[in-house]
This record gives C-alpha cells, sequence and structure tokens, in this order.
C-alpha cells in the first residue's frame, strides 16, 4: 500500500509537472518576480539616472508620494473618473440591453454593431475620437454650429477635458455594460413575471421586486470589473491630454508613468503602482463583500 | 384583441427607433473615420465637409509607403500570434490540470484570476528594468514574453470552464485504456474543448493587437507595434488626418472582422465566467 501510494505520488507529481508547472514558471517570472521586484524597488531610491539598485530608504516614497499634491490630485481625478464613467456606463447600458432584450427580429444584427467600440483599441477610439472633437477641423464643432450652439475645445479646455474623457469612456465601454447585462436578463426566469402579472404589479414594482433583486449579481460583478478597468484608464488619457490642460485630466497610471519615464524616479513610482493596486483591491474586495450580502 | 396586437406593434415600432438611434451613435463615428480615409488629404482638411468627395486609396499606399506600416502591422502579428500561441500550448495544459485539480482548487483560481486584474503600470516599471538589463528591450522575444502576463492567465481561467464541461467519465476511461494524463489531455480532451481554444486565442489575440502601454516602453524604432505608431504619429508630423484615419482602420479593420467570430464566447471571455 505504501509502496504503491509512493508510486501515485510520483506520477501525480509528473503529471504536474509536465502539464502545470511550465505555465507557473512563465507566470512566475513575468508576473511574480517583477511584482516582488517593485516592491523591493519602491522601499529605494532607485532612478533611471543612475545605474543598478538605488539605496534602501525605507517608507520614504510611500511618504513623499502620499504628500505630494499632485499624485494626491491624480487620485481624486482617477476616482472622479471612475466613479462617473461606470455609473454613466452601468445606466445607458442597462437601458440598451433592455430594448436589445424587447427584440428578437434583428437583435443578433445590432448587437454585432454595438459591441464593435469595445473590441477596438483604445489608441483608435482616443484618436477616433481627437479627430471628431477638433476645435476647428473636427465634424462635431461643426454639427454644433450648424445646429445653432457653440463649439468648444473639448478636450484642449481644462473645463471641459475630464468631462470629454469620461464620454469618450462611456462611447467605448457602455457596450461591454450591454452585454453583460443583456446576458443577465435572457437569462432571468418567467415565472415571477407571470405572478406579477396576475397579481396586478405595474412596472415600476415589478422592476424593483423582481428585476432588481435577480439581476443583483450580474450588475455587482459587471460595476466590478468596469471600475477595474476604469481605474486602470491611461491609453486614452495619453492619446488625448497626455494628463491636461495642466493636470486636470492626469489619473494615476500616467502620474506614475511621468514619475518613471520623465522624472525617472522608478523606486518611487513602484511606491506608487502599489498604492494603486491597494486602491484596486480595497474596492473590489468592498463589491465582493456586498454581492455576499445581497445573497444571503 | 385587435387593439391590444396595435399597441405592442407601436411600442415595437418605438423600440427599433431607439435602437437605430443607439447603433448609429457607436457607428457613426467609426464610418466617419472610414470616410475621411477615403478621400484626399486636401477633402479630409475640409470643414464644412465635401460630401461628394471622389473615393481614393492613396492614403493606405500612403501609410504603407512613407510611414513604414508594413513594418509596423508586422511587428503588431508576430507579437500577437506568438504570445498567443506560447498562451494557449501551456495555458490549455495548465487549464487540464487546474480544472482535475481537488487541492488547494479555489485559492489557485482565485490566484489566477487576480492577475488578470493587475494595473499594466505594476508590471511596467519592474519590467522595463529587468527587459534593459537583461538586452530583451525593444526586442521581439521581451514583448512577447511580457505579453504572457495577461495573455497565459487569461487563456488558462477561459479554458478552465470549457473543460470543466468535459465529463470526467470520458478522460478516466482514456487512463484506464492506459493513457497517460498528458496523453489523455491531448487526445481526449482538446478536440473536444478545440472551440474554446480557438475562443480563448481569438480574445487572447485581441487583447494583444490593442495592447498599449507595455509596447509604448518595451519597444523602439524596428519593434513598434501599430498602436505605439498611431500614437507618435501626430506629434512627428502635426495633424495629418487622412494618413492618421487611414491607420485607425488598419489597426481596426482584423478586430472587426475577428470579433464576429467569437461573439459567442464574449460574455464568458469579457466577464471572467463569472456571468453565464
Amino acid at each position: 500500500m505504501n509502496k504503491r501510494s509512493k508510486r501515485y505520488r510520483q506520477i501525480q507529481l509528473k503529471n504536474a509537472a509536465i502539464l502545470f508547472f511550465p505555465a507557473v514558471i512563465c507566470i512566475g517570472a513575468v508576473v511574480i518576480f517583477p511584482l516582488f521586484y517593485s516592491l523591493v524597488l519602491s522601499f529605494t531610491d532607485t532612478n533611471l539616472r543612475a545605474r543598478g539598485m538605488g539605496t534602501f530608504i525605507g517608507l520614504e516614497n510611500y511618504i513623499t508620494a502620499l504628500t505630494d499634491e499632485y499624485f494626491l490630485k491624480s487620485i481624486v481625478t482617477t476616482l472622479q473618473y471612475t466613479v462617473v464613467s461606470v455609473i454613466a456606463e452601468l445606466c445607458v447600458g442597462y437601458m440598451i440591453a433592455g430594448l436589445l432584450n424587447k427584440v428578437k427580429k434583428g437583435r443578433e444584427f445590432f448587437f454585432s454593431i454595438i459591441i464593435i467600440p469595445m473590441m477596438i483599441s483604445c489608441v483608435a477610439v482616443g484618436m477616433i475620437w481627437r479627430l471628431l472633437l477638433h476645435p476647428e477641423l473636427g465634424i462635431v464643432n461643426y454639427l454644433i454650429e450648424l445646429l445653432g450652439g457653440t463649439g468648444r475645445a473639448w478636450y484642449g479646455d481644462a473645463k471641459y477635458a475630464l468631462g470629454t474623457l469620461i464620454f469618450i469612456d462611456v462611447w467605448q465601454e457602455t457596450p461591454y455594460m450591454t452585454l453583460l447585462i443583456l446576458a443577465g436578463l435572457v437569462s432571468l426566469p418567467k415565472d415571477p413575471y407571470e405572478a406579477a402579472r396576475i397579481e396586478g404589479a405595474n412596472v415600476f414594482q415589478t422592476f424593483q421586486k423582481i428585476t432588481l433583486p435577480l439581476m443583483k449579481p450580474t450588475l455587482i460583478v459587471a460595476t466590478l470589473l468596469r471600475a477595474i478597468g476604469a481605474l486602470k484608464t491611461y491609453d486614452l488619457v495619453y492619446v488625448i491630454t497626455k494628463g491636461g490642460p495642466g493636470t486636470s485630466t492626469e489619473v494615476m497610471t500616467y502620474n506614475i508613468y511621468k514619475q518613471a519615464y520623465q522624472y525617472l524616479n522608478t523606486g518611487r513610482a513602484a511606491a506608487m503602482s502599489y498604492i494603486l493596486l491597494a486602491i484596486i483591491l480595497v474596492i473590489s474586495i468592498f463589491f465582493v463583500r456586498i454581492g455576499q450580502e445581497k445573497q444571503e | 384583441m385587435l387593439k391590444a396586437k396595435t399597441k405592442s406593434q407601436i411600442d415595437s415600432i418605438f423600440v427599433y427607433i431607439a435602437l437605430i438611434i443607439v447603433a448609429l451613435f457607436f457607428m457613426l463615428p467609426i464610418l466617419w473615420v472610414v470616410r475621411t480615409s477615403l478621400v484626399t488629404k486636401q477633402v479630409a482638411y475640409q470643414i464644412p465637409p465635401d460630401w461628394n468627395a471622389p473615393v481614393t486609396l492613396d492614403n493606405y499606399f500612403t501609410i504603407f509607403r512613407d510611414n513604414h506600416f508594413g513594418g509596423y502591422f508586422l511587428n503588431s502579428l508576430v507579437v500577437s500570434l506568438f504570445s498567443t500561441g506560447i498562451s494557449i500550448f501551456l495555458g490549455s495544459m495548465a487549464a487540464f490540470w487546474l480544472a482535475r485539480q481537488k487541492k488547494w482548487k479555489t485559492g489557485l483560481r482565485v490566484s489566477i484570476l487576480s492577475v488578470q486584474m493587475l494595473p499594466a503600470i505594476v508590471l511596467v516599471v519592474p519590467l522595463f528594468n529587468v527587459m534593459t538589463n537583461i538586452g530583451l528591450k525593444n526586442t521581439y522575444p521581451g514583448l512577447i514574453v511580457t505579453y504572457l502576463s495577461f495573455n497565459l492567465p487569461y487563456v488558462i481561467w477561459m479554458l478552465i470552464s470549457f473543460i470543466e464541461a468535459v465529463p470526467e467519465e470520458l478522460s478516466d476511461a482514456a487512463e484506464i485504456d492506459g493513457c497517460s494524463k498528458p496523453q489523455t489531455f491531448l487526445h481526449v480532451v482538446f478536440p473536444i474543448i478545440a472551440p474554446g481554444v480557438v475562443a480563448a486565442g481569438v480574445l487572447s489575440f485581441l487583447n494583444s493587437w490593442n495592447e498599449f502601454m507595455f509596447a509604448l516602453v518595451l519597444t523602439g524604432n524596428e519593434t513598434r507595434t501599430i498602436p505605439v505608431a498611431i500614437a507618435a504619429m501626430e506629434t512627428q508630423q502635426g495633424v495629418q488626418i487622412a494618413e492618421l484615419c487611414a491607420s485607425v482602420v488598419v489597426v481596426i479593420v482584423p478586430v472587426a472582422i475577428l470579433s464576429m467570430f467569437v461573439r459567442k464566447y464574449l460574455v464568458q471571455g469579457l466577464s471572467f465566467g463569472s456571468i453565464k
């Protein structure tokens, strides 16, 4: 018996070695090791002006980051961006999913048109809107003026730049919300609605008492995934505003990128990226908690 | 009865009108860029637009001839294909092992999933230093390996659910007949999950094709991918609207075509299996 179980364990180990370890080694090399390395960097004054690792300086990078006015402002900007765009995407995405759920004929057709923005590269999306919203050469200002309004420097004016970025995010990512919410809506059970109809419940009552509770898990997951996506936003900002005008659209990722490749302070950038990671972690835990509460 | 029918017909007309407006909202910006890519440079600058301008492919010739777009296209293709290929090869085996693993089941899966949630900037800073030190900056292998950081966990995560749908009796039977676990995977399980593998492959190809931040930091003139090239176009030469539009179309077209094939798998692929 002992011999057999030993042999069994050997086979198990061999299987793991062939099937699982190669992938683990790869993930270890490109994810786990860099994460660990970055953590070490975050406690040093490493920078790209000098060769090799800097000296150990304890928590100084974290303290400097958290007392840096611009970094703190970028945290606020990121949160504003995330909250507004995710709420807008949730509402608009739900409405579109509701419309699609109402039709049988042509659903596939509309669906395949609507999902295109979320599939294409953020850089392409940024360029598309940069051209459309160009103050003099863009079609949007032309159309607005044709209708009697005034065109604006949508991404060149600090008053509108963040709003413009949020609008573009909504254009690109609402389809994602629609996709997930529609998947939830089609799989809703029919019976509760039948019962509600017999009881004479109106549209709002049905929505509040039946649809919303049943859709809650889907909505929480969709919101969490989008929120993480929005917190990581970088490409759009880089392409459209480069954080400007001033620092009005400087989100955390862009601020960290600048710290690393403009000011060349890699150690400090590493510490800042860990702060971003902590924020994402806290928000994820928050959503998972809400998800669990509601299921009980 | 008749009245009720007319009312629901009117309702559905409104629904269709709303859907058409929604579709136009998402489509028109892209169509405008396609249109601008097909007119001459002078017409592209004109506001109010010239609605009857003749169609020309000049801008596409220009970007491929003068802006090395052929090279960038090839760079994007090589990096995306290799990274996806390696991810599928290693990831499908790992997914098979994980799907049949009883011990530490949840822990292993959650850690695979959480890698998905990492912001690129957290890995960019250390990977830039590592790649510079080992001389892989501005090379294909450097970027291919870097892209494994998101492609590999993605493929593993997606394929686990496909493999779980394969009845365990099937692979047990093969093992009783004398197949080893790797053989069972290759000859029994892999053919069954082939559609899932294709879907995961296409989606991970698209992830790599669209990736920007790693490519921005880790590539140079010779290895630049299309997104980086597009982002750099404007700063180099001022706003060249027509060429810019043509290059945007070049990066979009493969995506639009490929995403049609994986439409069925999008929900699973993009919600990480949390919504079925």
